[in-house]
């Protein structure tokens, strides 16, 4: 009896190691290969993206899709949340596993930068159709001569504001062309009127920083020469404008912050209908109306002394993988993702607006109210930038130190740890170290 | 007698060998490579994309002179090593202590205690520990019935490293299990003769169960330690995972992952990585050398 419970105990020992040693030797392609294909002559390809639950179903259907009218081509995808994403990817990266597709956002210069991404300027015209791509967003995916990045959707960053909550409270609703001493003061009253616990808005300060500063005529990373776009000055402008705002009571409050941040949707405050104001990507719109009863409409950003700074610009898109073996399918399914009518049904605006004018025509056609809402929004800000343009927005190289460093600069501020000029000055030194270290 | 006892103790040498073979063989086929390779990145700067830089002792440099955060996430992390292991294991100690009491279905309580050992690291307990803790969740409520008004515990700055600590007491398990093994090991003729004595419960548990608890509390106190300063899953999860709010959960560990896979600077985090090492070797060492003065071997005087 006894020995046979050592064999047991053994047999299940070697099948452990086992498991694990084929866990670390092969990548994770193969193992979910190994369930499926038989078919030798069939090209794989992985693909990876960030996002929800519901953003990976209808991108699995979109995929199907592709397969049945690719027959060559099997597509494997894989997902993370957006908080682990990078990471992941940045591990794969290094290990020389990366997914031959994956998608990125604004960091997309720091990738190229490392020359990790496919060149795809060869397959333009073959594999890879790009006749009705806005030529905006052609050259937001052309970095250092090379195209790079093709935009999966577009969006205008914009003030969602809850119609409900300022009827609610008495305050007539903003239109487009208020500045931010009336976004200041609406804030307050929201908060006066409807109670504790219940505030105008969310703090912008970091999410909105690049859009403050082209306010002012400058920027947060100047692309063309490679600099830094802006001084410590404009910075400090920016936060005194919101540590007012905050201690004035309009703002919510940085504790309340921490724990349900504006970025996650099943948090936002916005649609437990404790805050009436939040800055937001256009696209998102729809996935925060859902979750709420109360009626929400998009406002553009009060202006500063250049304008609103907004334009409507690239939310993520897709590169290829400069190591991938298979660089004309990728070419393939990129031309796919962007082109096809039937993807562009089922995908919708979960990414931004489409960025081929065929298939924004067919989704404006069927739009429900929701999007209505959006398409309205970005066509005014397509008007407003013809009037008073302004540079799209790349983050700048290091973007993930650089965004710990505003989010703990915003918190310090907060919380009470440090003054503004002491906080600003410190993030000032802080990312001009960051930038260097990561040119 | 001195010839039989140099082949026992071969025999005794060749069992230790024996059972330390897995691990033996896993450190020289699977962590030493990498250990090396980390030393050597540490001497370089390396963004994992392109190849690696020699820049000599730059990073280290950097991380003494220069790096703020570095002296934060070790001031964060020698403060939650210094309440969290001395709170577990006297708490572990006092569970033991009270299953020593001869209670019936002993194993199913020892199980039951147990196994928060065994959750304790995982991603889903930390995420239970946020419910717990948050503004509106159940300590909160438990602290509003006596009219407190609690803060979120787990998004003020100063509050959030104490529900990592509770969740670090919480693990007692494992702890529990070896005290309570030991304090099987304690001779019942012992108490017996202090209770003649006239020796009170709590002269008895300084003067008989602490000394001869030493060995345990030696082997506990030196595991926790190591562990403690490898935490890394509970800051991860239940801060931001990006060591926020204000730094609070910037534990070394997370510091370091951060460095290399958020900020594309393995170079920096391999150096992070030694000087880990070095930290928690030197904490070991100071343990193993004043060990001599508080911990009693009972069975020292007659030799093994």
């Amino acid at each position: 009896m006894r020995q046979r419970l050592i064999i047991l105990v053994l047999a299940m020992l070697m099948v452990f190691t086992a498991a694990c040693s084929s866990g670390t030797s092969s990548n994770g392609a193969k193992n979910q290969n190994g369930a499926g294909g038989n078919e030798v002559s069939q090209v794989e390809l992985r693909i990876m993206w960030w996002g929800d639950q519901k953003r990976a179903d209808i991108t699995n259907e979109a995929l199907k899709i592709f397969q049945e009218k690719n027959p060559g081509i099997k597509v494997v995808g894989e997902f993370a949340p957006s908080t682990g994403y990078f990471d992941k990817l940045n591990t794969q990266l290094a290990s020389g596993t990366a997914p031959d597709i994956f998608f990125l956002g604004g960091n997309v210069v720091d990738y190229a930068n490392k020359e990790v991404l496919l060149d795809l300027s060869p397959y333009v015209d073959k594999e890879l159709n790009l006749s009705d791509m806005d030529q905006s967003m052609i050259q937001y995916g052309t970095i250092g001569g090379k195209l790079l990045h093709i935009s999966a959707g577009a969006n205008a960053r914009g003030v969602v504001v809850n119609k409900t909550m300022l009827e609610k409270a008495g305050i007539p609703v903003p239109t487009d062309g208020w500045n931010w001493e009336d976004f200041a003061r609406i804030s307050k009253e929201i908060s006066d009127k409807l109670g504790s616990g219940i505030y105008g808005t969310y703090n912008m300060s970091i999410d909105g920083m690049d859009i403050g500063l082209k306010q002012q005529g400058k920027q947060l990373y100047d692309m063309d020469k490679g600099t830094l776009g802006f001084e410590e000055a404009d910075a400090l402008k920016w936060f005194q404008y919101w540590d007012t705002a905050a201690k004035s009571g309009g703002v919510v409050p940085s504790e309340l912050q921490v724990s349900n941040p504006p970025g996650d949707t099943s948090k936002s405050l916005v649609v437990t209908g404790k805050v009436a104001m939040s800055l937001i990507p256009s696209n998102q719109l729809a996935a925060i109306q859902g979750l709420t009863q109360d009626e929400l409409i998009m406002v553009q950003v009060p202006r500063g002394e250049k304008g609103t700074g907004v334009v409507f610009e690239s939310s993520q898109g897709l590169s290829g993988y400069a190591k991938t073996k298979h660089p004309k399918e990728v070419a393939t399914l990129l031309s796919f993702f962007i082109n096809d009518p039937d993807v562009a049904k089922i995908l919708g605006n979960d990414r931004g607006v489409p960025v081929t004018s065929a298939n924004r025509t067919l989704l404006e056609s069927n739009a429900n109210d929701v999007e209505k809402i959006v398409y309205d929004y970005t066509s005014r800000v397509s008007e407003a930038t013809k009037t008073e343009p302004f540079a799209v927005s790349y983050n700048p190289p290091g973007f993930s130190e650089y965004s710990k460093l505003a989010e703990t600069t915003m918190y310090e501020v907060g919380f009470g740890r440090k003054s503004v000029e002491q906080a600003v000055s410190d993030f000032y030194s802080g990312t001009v170290k960051i930038f260097k270290n990561n040119q | 007698m001195r010839k039989s006892r140099k082949p026992l103790a071969n025999q005794h040498n060749l069992t230790a060998y024996t059972f330390l073979l897995p691990w033996l063989i896993g450190f020289f086929c699977l962590t030493l490579g990498p250990m090396l390779g980390s030393l050597y990145l540490s001497l370089t700067k390396y963004n994992l994309l392109t190849p690696p830089q020699w820049i000599g002792f730059a990073n280290y440099i950097e991380i003494f002179k220069e790096d703020d955060t570095f002296s934060n996430s070790l001031w964060l992390t020698i403060k939650y090593v210094f309440i969290s292991v001395p709170l577990r294991l006297a708490f572990a100690l006092m569970v033991a202590m009270v299953l020593n009491k001869g209670i019936r279905a002993l194993g199913i309580y020892r199980t039951i205690y147990y196994i928060p050992s065994l959750l304790g690291g995982s991603v889903a307990i930390a995420i239970v520990w946020r419910q717990i803790f948050d503004g509106s969740g159940l300590v909160n409520q438990f602290l509003g019935w006596f009219g407190i008004q609690g803060p979120s515990w787990i998004s003020h700055p100063s509050y959030i490293v104490y529900t990592i600590i509770s969740l670090s007491i919480w693990q007692f398990g494992s702890a529990m299990v070896i005290f309570l093994a030991g304090l099987k090991q304690v001779p019942a003729d012992l108490y017996e003769a202090a209770q003649v004595d006239g020796a009170n419960k709590v002269r008895q548990f300084f003067r008989i169960t602490l000394p001869m608890l030493s060995p345990v509390i030696f082997f506990n106190l030196v595991m926790s330690i190591i562990n403690s300063f490898q935490a890394f899953t509970p800051a991860f999860v239940i801060g931001d995972g990006r060591g926020g709010p204000l730094d609070a959960t910037m534990f070394y560990t997370l510091y370091l992952y951060m460095k290399g896979f958020s900020f594309f600077d393995m170079g920096y985090a391999s150096a992070l990585a030694w000087i880990m090492l070095l930290i928690i070797g030197a904490f070991t060492a100071i343990i193993f050398v004043t060990s001599k003065y508080w911990v009693f071997y009972g069975d020292s005087k007659e030799g093994r």
